[in-house]
């Protein structure tokens, strides 16, 4: 569905590549977790997955990005808007500003799509449901805490209804109650949409119980890609400043296994 | 009140009106300010027609506040100026070799009328409508999007521009910076709370920018909206002739002029 090939970006002004040689091929449906320390190009490659690099940020780039086989600089950010979601970090920079109501916040992006009134309040009852904020629905979006307003944005994607969703830490002002309703929302979305969704995130123990496959950068290059267990539980983890699972920390220092768990689920089984 | 808009939720025949009756209401206002003749007939539009429309739109106490706000301290400074300045025979008393005239103090008042009504009639619009209504309606007639969008955010994001200020403030205060001090020293510590607000605010664009472009903001699709506006034959007439009166009163006016 999304294809890298060898795909190297610099930011406007910048000698250093943010993203260097990258190939990735993720196909539909899958639940894909892009890990990293601070600084080793999440974020630019949540950018490029979501065609924002280069369409927003002027830069150079190098190398293939397709979407269902077309070039991605081609394709038109407006267009792909319908097609590709992308939640940001900061909730409030989400909120367009230019509605009253939740329910008004996460129509914005549907009345941009031209979309029916009837159809407008199917999917916005729908996005409230699978984020679990209906209570929110009549109330101002500036009026919410920093959880509640990240769940706002993520209703306001989701009633898009885009084939490819791309979250760069969504849950980075969560609480752990809102942390689990946006993956279980997440997943839910995978397995009974077939929605692709790709999502950088810190919380590692999340990933390793929801994701499919697991990518690693460090410094701007593909250091690892694989399951969360091959990925999650190896030593270039904690090389690169990522990082294991308290799972995998625990059973490193209780068992003398090479196979370390990253899931509470591996754990119990590693440890009977 | 909802973000920074001064829209007041009631339910009431004037909050249920089309925005654009009451754009063409307020239209006849700025041109009945501009238009009538005397103090007289100013005051008699505002308690014959402005202050009977708050009442049915359960707006009273909040209008009469708002016009009082805005237009008492003109009232004082106009007739105050006018009163002293602009001539005429009737002295009502002097203050050194200054003399207020009655000629003066109802040139000031007539002034501060025309203020009176032209705010009136936006008061009644903006605390009646949703300012998302608003654009909506001047969208449908071909206001273009991105400049509705504009307004609308400015008019939205201004409390949480105050929010972070007060965050910078308590931030700047719990580094010690001294802020109960003198008005001169208040002044010199701006710098240090004015730049990260600005600065913040500016780098904040791109990342609101591309949230925008996420939600399909520059989409070509003829736009749509979650809300319709009730509109009928009715108020398209009642429209058109609040607009026919607007314009007879301005060419009336200029034709007395030109006499």
């Amino acid at each position: 569905m999304i294809e890298l090939k060898k795909f190297s970006y610099w930011y406007p002004g910048t000698e250093e590549p943010a993203l260097q040689r990258i190939s990735l091929d993720i196909s539909e449906g899958e639940f894909v977790g892009i890990v990293g320390a601070n600084g080793a190009g999440k974020s630019t490659l949540c950018y490029a997955l979501s065609g924002f690099v280069p369409h927003f940020y002027n830069g150079e780039s190098e190398g293939q990005l397709t979407f269902n086989g077309q070039d991605m600089a081609a394709l038109d950010l407006g267009q792909l808007a319908g097609q590709v979601g992308l939640v940001f970090q900061n909730p409030f920079n989400q909120i367009s500003g230019a509605r009253f109501t939740v329910r008004e916040e996460i129509a914005f992006g549907l009345e941009n799509l031209g979309l029916p009134r009837s159809e407008m309040h199917a999917r916005i009852d729908e996005a409230l449901d699978l984020v679990n904020i209906q209570d929110l629905a009549d109330r101002s979006p500036f009026s919410v805490s920093g959880g509640q307003q990240q769940r706002i944005a993520i209703a306001s994607i989701l009633a898009m209804q885009p084939r490819v969703l791309v979250l760069d830490e969504p849950t980075s002002q969560l609480d752990p109650d809102g942390t689990r309703d946006v993956f279980t929302a997440l997943s839910k979305l995978v397995s009974t949409r077939k929605i692709t969704v790709i999502l950088a995130e810190h919380k590692l123990e999340w990933l390793a119980t929801f994701c499919d496959r697991v990518i690693a950068l460090g410094g701007g290059k593909l250091r690892a890609e694989g399951t969360p267990q091959e990925v999650l539980s190896s030593e270039q983890m904690l090389r690169l400043g990522i990082g294991r699972t308290q799972y995998s920390e625990a059973a490193a220092r209780l068992l003398r296994t090479k196979k370390l768990p990253v899931t509470l689920e591996q754990a119990k089984k590693a440890l009977k | 009140m909802r973000g920074g808009s001064i829209y007041i939720e009631r339910t009431s025949g004037l909050h249920r009106l089309h925005p654009l009756t009451k754009v063409a209401l307020t239209a006849l206002c700025f041109a009945s300010a501009a238009a009538l003749p005397s103090l007289a007939w100013l005051l008699a539009l505002f308690v014959g027609l402005l202050l009977p429309l708050a009442i049915w739109g359960r707006l009273t106490a909040a209008f009469l506040k708002s016009c009082l706000l805005v237009v008492g301290p003109f009232v004082i400074s106009l007739t105050i100026i006018q009163g002293f300045f602009s001539g005429g025979e009737t002295v009502l008393f002097r203050l050194g070799r200054f003399a207020f005239t009655q000629e003066g103090l109802l040139a000031g008042l007539t002034f501060a009328a025309r203020l009176l009504v032209a705010l009136g009639g936006t008061l009644l619009l903006m605390q009646s409508t949703p300012q998302a209504q608003l654009m909506q309606a001047l969208t449908e007639r071909g206001f273009p999007p991105r400049l509705a969008y504009v307004v609308l955010t400015a008019i939205q994001i201004f409390p949480s521009f105050q929010d972070r200020a007060q965050v910078i403030i308590d931030a700047q205060q719990a580094r010690g910076l001294e802020l109960q001090s003198g008005l001169l020293s208040r002044v010199r510590l701006l710098l240090p709370m004015v730049g990260p607000l600005i600065l913040g605010s500016v780098m904040d664009v791109s990342e609101r920018a591309m949230a925008l472009e996420a939600r399909a903001f520059s989409s070509p699709a003829p736009k749509t909206s979650l809300h319709s506006l009730a509109d009928s034959p009715s108020q398209r007439i009642l429209r058109w002739l609040l607009v026919l009166a607007a314009a007879a009163l301005l060419a009336w006016r200029l034709w007395s002029a030109l006499q």
